[in-house]
């Protein structure tokens, strides 16, 4: 039977350490026994995965015999155009979607937004294929693409890797917007005009960096950023 | 008899959650339920096969705690569940651990074994620590009786030969709340405990056991009952808690506490039967002593707890649940709507949560074979620490459930009752380290 010398508790002949102060327990005139059981289990309970199979076998199912289906009556029935083509896509872009949230869940969430991307990109030739557009679909429908997606997988990483707040969230986004929208405004001028230079993106650009400015200097102030708090709270 | 009644029980293909039940599946996280446990100490080792099979026998005897938690447009629901399970387990170090709802084979309750102990694990939308001590009493009677003890039924322990009674299965809220007057809900944010967050998948407990009569005697002597001395313990601690903070500003100290409402309105209902009911203290009007704080508790539980209170405050819970708007908004919103509030209003308006279920008693013939109960009112919502006491024959337990690393107001709590006289034995399931 050994007391805890600081808080003057008795403790569990198992205990090594006052469970409350964290005093060791050094009782030399008694022996641990050490056979004996602890009062509560040693061994850490994980929750059961839930098993979304259904789910994932229901959505691509439906999925693909909506693909297969249009396809055939493409080559069967209404045989004007490929039409068909761009349902087909359209299920594989919502099959690509769906990989994350009933799939595959495990998927690291940079690669499943790699994915989407590319099943954006691919989505985009379906069209170009169709009108014809080859030019449009490498001068604008990928860099675009691109570009949207780089920004997506930065956003997550900022948002991932560093403690984030609202606040520090609405830094990154408008940085985001402003970087797109400058990015936007050179890819069209160099498609259209061959030039490469901004005009519009430079006011977006610097309401931006207002903001960021602002944004900032409420983050690095702690008064400022308890004041803000409390007067914006819900 | 025992498939009539799984079948009678099976008849009634779904029951609608009770009024308090509607808000624990909104809070659902992936890392939190609103999970509590009931726990018997036996003087014996368990043995997990007949445990099992007193757990088959006794299940249909309880519809409303063998379903699984569906959801509808507009509410959830509960639905009769006839998946196999729920099985027996060998216990965990983290008890109360989230609990989804598509796992576990949909079942909402878990059955642990662990030497000599069972606890009982279940979801707060099935029932209140009241209905869940129903089947675990039930449970253990089964059990003691499968190793050839005769246990007679009565108390806690249900003749699982008989038929379940709807009212056992009724909303008792709806019955009787019909005050006139909608009491007011949103109060004073409290002071909240700060505290390193353990990693997911822990849950500490600090067990502190104790004999009852001691606790009597010391609560008699400054002229209160054991609730509302413990109540006062913990309101002190959390108070020295606060002060060695140093705030910038002070919030008023409060607790939330259930209240059975069965004492008050008479129901045999196994489902959630509860009121919250916050003493409190305000550290800004000025330095409480133990003695000022006890007596404060004492005369807000004298002028609080009765009927009239609690029906105006679950009248008020009620009339929100009735209100057409509020019935006609999709379940998406009203989680939404339900865990915003509870986030910003309600679980702001507590520092601990402390719960006290009284003295328990069992049938005379199985007095011999049990030791203690135990009772965890599981994983907070917030960072603080809950506390829930439980007491028979000689032996009273206060548990304390956290899920943040630092335990001063334990240290606090159980510092006073040793102060106080009281003999205090300490049991956890924290791996203590050198700092």
């Amino acid at each position: 039977m050994s007391y805890c010398v600081h808080c003057g508790v008795e403790l569990d002949q198992t205990a090594t350490r006052c469970a409350l102060c964290n005093t060791p327990v050094i009782d030399l005139s008694s022996v641990r026994d050490e056979n004996a059981k602890p009062p509560f289990s040693t061994k850490k309970g994980q929750v059961e995965r839930v098993k979304r199979t259904d789910l994932a076998i229901l959505s691509s199912v439906v999925l693909a015999s909506t693909a297969i289906a249009c396809a055939l009556l493409n080559l069967l029935v209404f045989k004007g155009s490929f039409w068909s083509f761009y349902i087909i896509g359209a299920c594989l872009l919502l099959w690509v979607f769906s990989i994350p949230l009933f799939i595959y869940t495990r998927l690291p969430i940079y690669l499943s937004i790699l994915f989407d991307g590319v099943a954006v990109a691919l989505y985009l030739g379906i069209i170009a294929y169709e009108y014809s557009g080859l030019a449009w679909y490498t001068g604008l429908g990928i860099p675009i693409t691109c570009m949207v997606t780089l920004l997506v997988l930065l956003f997550t990483f900022l948002h991932r890797f560093f403690q984030t707040s609202i606040l520090s969230t609405a830094i990154y986004l408008f940085a985001e917007v402003a970087v797109f929208c400058v990015g936007l405004e050179m890819l069209l001028r160099n498609y259209f005009d061959g030039v490469i230079r901004i005009t519009w993106a430079s006011v977006v650009l610097v309401a931006c960096a207002i903001i960021i400015i602002a944004l900032l200097t409420i983050i690095t102030r702690s008064r400022l950023r308890e004041a803000v708090r409390r007067r914006m709270h819900l | 008899m025992a498939t009539e009644i799984a079948r009678t029980a099976s008849r009634k293909s779904w029951y609608k959650l009770d009024l308090s039940a509607n808000v624990y599946p909104t809070l659902q996280r992936k890392n939190f339920s609103s999970v509590y446990r009931l726990s018997v100490l036996l003087k014996e080792d368990i043995q997990p096969a007949l445990l099992q099979k007193a757990v088959n026998m006794t299940l249909p005897r309880f519809p409303s705690f063998k379903v699984a938690l569906r959801k509808g447009l507009f509410w959830r629901y509960l639905e009769p569940n006839n998946r196999p399970g729920p099985f027996v387990q060998s216990d965990i170090s983290n008890p109360c651990m989230p609990l989804h709802f598509k796992g576990n084979n949909r079942y909402l309750i878990r059955i642990y074994y662990y030497g000599r102990r069972i606890s009982f694990e279940s979801h707060h939308s099935l029932a209140d620590g009241s209905g869940g001590m129903y089947v675990l009493q039930t449970i253990t009677a089964e059990y003691l009786k499968l190793l050839g003890h005769e246990i007679s039924t009565g108390g806690y322990v249900l003749d699982i030969h008989e038929l379940p009674a709807a009212e056992e299965l009724e909303d008792a809220y709806i019955r009787y709340a019909n005050s006139k007057v909608h009491r007011g809900r949103s109060q004073e944010r409290a002071y909240r405990v700060r505290g390193t967050a353990e990693p997911f998948y822990t849950l500490n407990i600090i067990c502190g056991v104790m004999s009852t009569t001691q606790v009597i005697k010391t609560a008699k002597s400054y002229g209160a009952s054991i609730t509302e001395y413990l109540n006062a313990v913990l309101l002190y601690s959390l108070m020295l808690k606060q002060k060695s903070e140093h705030p910038f500003r002070e919030r008023p100290v409060k607790i939330a506490m259930p209240v059975n409402l069965r004492r008050f309105f008479p129901s045999i209902t196994l489902r959630n039967f509860i009121s919250m009911i916050y003493p409190s203290i305000d550290p800004r009007l000025g330095e409480y002593t133990f003695e000022e704080i006890l007596l404060q508790v004492h005369h807000y539980m004298r002028y609080y707890i009765n009927d009239k209170f609690l029906n105006g405050d679950i009248t008020t819970n009620l009339a929100t649940q009735t209100n057409p708007v509020s019935r006609i908004i999709p379940l998406f919103l009203k989680d939404f709507i339900i865990k915003t509030f509870y986030t910003r209003v309600q679980d702001r308006q507590s520092s601990a949560g402390l719960t006290n279920m009284g003295m328990i008693k069992v049938p005379p013939e199985m007095e011999p074979y049990v030791e203690r109960f135990d009772i965890y009112m599981g994983q907070p919502f917030s960072a603080r620490t809950n506390c829930a006491i439980v007491s028979y024959q000689d032996l009273l337990t206060i548990n304390f459930a956290s899920s943040i690393i630092e335990s001063d107001v334990e240290e606090y709590f159980f510092r006073k009752l040793v102060q106080d006289g009281i003999h205090v034995k300490i049991e956890s399931n924290k791996h203590m380290e050198d700092k």
